[in-house]
């Protein structure tokens, strides 16, 4: 068994591993992803997966039900670390598992993989308290720097492969079978279907964006069709997305699917645009990078302005024309919360999916991995768009006969969070405290509540420091300096009943 | 959820038992009960977006709410996130920008100078004064100087009923937090509320609106103290360096923020039930 097999056996157990094996991992890990290109190339079948957190226990669920490296082929979509308990252990198995099989995992890079963002939301602060030092939060940061910035799924199928076990009393379609191909499906975690739509079988193209595309969650307020005037995707039947004039034999009926972790941005109408950028650096507060990491997608029309003060919104017109003008037919990326763990927007354009169940291990929502069909129908060619060659340029259409970029059949496996081991973590029941008395003199004792039952993480897992024992010397400290009044927990009570 | 969970995590799965049972008490007249869900689906999303009028925050526990009530005369205090948000400013005047934003918009203007319309604007640190929601009949609160007894709630006396309940959360896009929550504890002659609503807006401002209710149950008295504290997040950052703390910790920490900034308002009122 080599070191790296060891390693990926350690941290499956949730256990880190040595400073000078993160080192080296680092240093593989940066050599490989330094030959990536900006925009990764991957081959149908493929899992795709949204945020992660730290939240290393469900991402063991996520490989229980969707299947494990090397077997399944997985491409993540960013923010890897930061706000969960184990930041460290997750990443550095992805990485591991990155290096140890660099064909069957893709990972790029999320908004959270920045030194900025990380010394915020807990990265930073865990790898101080389970390394010592600094030292490997900077390692990892140098990773960060090398991730691609998004990826090109190919060569998925536009149809699924029915599952055999439904839950069929459940089961919600949109259609008898029998009139259509099987585009969508929802499965839970024990893997019974739950939902399946169905698109009709190719004929004439306009019936294609009304039919089915509506099995988001319903907070989806689909674009209605006809909504925008960018071209529609129609056109005669069996027409490939790539097939104007490249002459090969490239008759895949399925678009390419653009991963990112954030959205669009204005500044990137192609996605050779993304190819040009210079990422090797921290994430930027502006520019194509930085909008790529951190844009949204809104119901609005065109580009807007985030109320914030920074950063992009992007209306259904927007991933429309980018789809079209890119042979792409969905534009899958994470970034945002979304209770049901995926959401489809603007007519299936474009799907968040959130791969964190129990998010902060107290949201209670549900999580999503999308899972795309490998295309068998040209004896496994995979058809090159968007991108690569023979893409579509724009001028497709103008004529007013356009490609069909038909959606790829779209499989989401919804988990809950795992049932984990609590030992390890925060104390279950909610501690009692005062939460009010102000005192102006000391007379007051602090009981402590929180039984050291955790070797590694209690202390950051709260904010409140009063849990922690340096902090009740720290009170009394700072209680001469400040005497605004000082809040006292008296933590004496484990019964919330 | 600045960084870091603040409440204790259940360590279960999505929903655990745990959350789904209201937790009541009755004490004398007066009936105490707590709700905790997970956070709203898109469908209850979409309904109270449309009701709002603003979006809600990412974290929406729409279904939580903290309620007190005094059976005989009717008087009852409930705090839910949606009267709560109603309470936000919706068009946008006093509106905060991200610490970057300065340098965000000026190299938008040379790139993109078409696209200038902000979306929706609203307060999206969904600032609120919310002090909780009278039932329909309760009888009006005077204003007041009586403060709230703290001796008395300073006793050991036993902890009938404790809960905390977060009704919402949003991490501002990762540039900071902004929560409301709630905290309750039930003694045998009285009870105290904590609704404190906390925003730190990373390198702009930091924010604290406190709302204590406070119920005697035997003379039938209730005061209700809103306090809202705010300063300069470089300020507070200041202040604190001159401590040996870990000052990213403790800018996460409402409780000792709260010994910090300064009071820029503050108001006490009372009702006797009868």
């Amino acid at each position: 068994m080599s070191d790296l097999d060891r390693a990926i056996e350690q941290l499956r157990a949730c256990r880190l591993i040595p400073e000078s094996q993160v080192r080296e991992l680092c240093y593989k890990a940066r050599e490989l992803l330094i030959e990536e290109g900006n925009v990764v190339s991957v081959d149908a079948p493929v899992t795709i997966c949204g945020d992660i957190h730290g939240q290393f226990h469900d991402l063991m669920e996520l490989f229980r039900v969707g299947g494990d490296v090397p077997d399944t082929n997985y491409l993540f979509m960013g923010d890897f670390v930061d706000r969960g308990f184990y930041s460290l252990e997750s990443f550095l198995l992805l990485l591991c598992l990155k290096v140890r099989y660099p064909d069957r995992i893709t990972l790029i890079r999320g908004n959270h993989e920045s030194r900025q963002i990380t010394t915020v939301y807990g990265f930073y602060d865990e790898c101080i308290r389970k390394y010592g030092s600094a030292n490997v939060w900077r390692y990892c940061c140098e990773v960060f720097d090398y991730l691609a910035l998004g990826a090109i799924v190919l060569g998925a199928s536009s149809e699924l492969e029915p599952t055999g076990s439904g839950v069929n009393d459940m089961t919600q379609s949109t259609m008898p079978v029998e009139d259509g191909v099987l585009e969508t499906e929802v499965l839970n975690s024990r893997g019974e279907v739950t939902m399946s739509t169905y698109r009709p079988r190719q004929r004439s193209s306009s019936d294609v964006s009304t039919d089915s595309r509506n099995i988001s969650p319903p907070r989806d307020i689909s674009a209605a069709p006809g909504q925008t005037a960018v071209p529609t995707r129609t056109g005669a039947p069996g027409t490939g997305a790539s097939g104007d004039g490249n002459g090969s034999a490239t008759t895949s009926r399925t678009g390419a699917v653009l991963c990112v972790h954030g959205g669009l941005s204005p500044l990137i109408d192609s996605v050779d645009k993304i190819r040009l950028i210079d990422r090797k650096q921290e994430v930027p507060h502006e520019g194509a990078m930085c909008d790529l990491l951190w844009s949204d997608p809104d119901e609005i029309e065109g580009w807007g302005l985030s109320p914030r003060g920074a950063g992009f919104l992007f209306g259904g017109d927007i991933v429309k024309q980018f789809n079209h003008l890119n042979g792409l037919s969905l534009v899958a990326r994470a970034h945002q919360l979304v209770m049901e763990g995926y959401k489809e927007m603007f007519d299936g354009g474009i799907v968040t999916v959130w791969s964190a169940p129990n998010y902060c291990y107290r949201c209670g929502n549900v999580a999503a991995i999308l899972e795309l069909g490998e295309d068998a129908s040209n004896g496994g060619t995979v058809a090159r768009s968007n991108g690569e060659y023979g893409r579509s340029n724009g001028v497709v259409g103008a004529n007013g006969v356009a490609n069909t970029v038909v959606s790829p059949g779209r499989r989401y496996r919804v988990f809950e969070a795992a049932a984990q081991d609590t030992r390890g973590m925060p104390a279950k029941k909610p501690v009692a405290d005062y939460f009010l008395v102000r005192l102006t003199n000391a007379t007051y004792k602090i009981v402590q509540t929180n039984p050291s039952n955790s070797d590694t993480n209690t202390s950051s897992a709260f904010s409140h420091p009063f849990h922690r024992l340096y902090g009740f010397q720290k009170l009394f400290d700072s209680l001469s300096i400040l005497c605004l009044g000082v809040y006292v927990f008296v933590c004496n009570l484990n019964d919330q009943s | 959820m600045a960084s870091r969970p603040s409440a204790a995590p259940t360590g279960h799965g999505a929903v655990s038992p745990e959350m789904k049972k209201p937790h009541v008490i009755s004490v004398g007249d007066f009936r105490i009960a707590t709700q905790k869900l997970p956070i709203l689906k898109a469908e209850p999303i979409e309904e109270m977006t449309k009701q709002l009028g603003i979006a809600p925050p990412e974290m929406i526990f729409g279904d939580n709410h903290v309620t007190i009530e005094h059976e005989k005369t009717g008087w009852g205090i409930d705090f839910n996130a949606f009267d709560a948000l109603d309470r936000v400013d919706k068009t946008g005047q006093s509106m905060l920008q991200v610490a970057y934003s300065k340098e965000w918009q000026q190299s938008r203007e040379k790139t993109h100078e078409g696209i200038k319309e902000v979306v929706k604007p609203f307060d999206w640190s969904y600032s609120t004064d919310y002090k909780g929601t009278l039932s329909p009949n309760a009888p009006p609160f005077e204003e007041t100087e009586k403060p709230i007894p703290i001796e008395l709630l300073k006793r050991p006396d036993p902890i009938l009923f404790f809960d905390e309940v977060v009704l919402y959360e949003d991490e501002l896009a990762d540039n900071g937090i902004a929560m409301l929550s709630c905290k309750i504890r039930v003694m045998p002659g009285r009870l105290l509320l904590l609704s404190r609503f906390f925003m730190r807006l990373d390198n702009v401002l930091i924010r604290l609106r406190d709302t204590r209710v406070y119920v005697d149950f035997e003379t039938r008295e209730v005061i209700r103290e809103y306090q809202s504290k705010e300063c300069e997040y470089e300020k507070v950052r200041q202040i604190l360096a001159g401590t040996r703390d870990d000052i990213p910790a403790l800018m996460r920490d409402p409780n000792r923020l709260s010994e910090i900034l300064p009071i820029v308002e503050k108001r006490s009122e009372r009702v006797v039930l009868s």
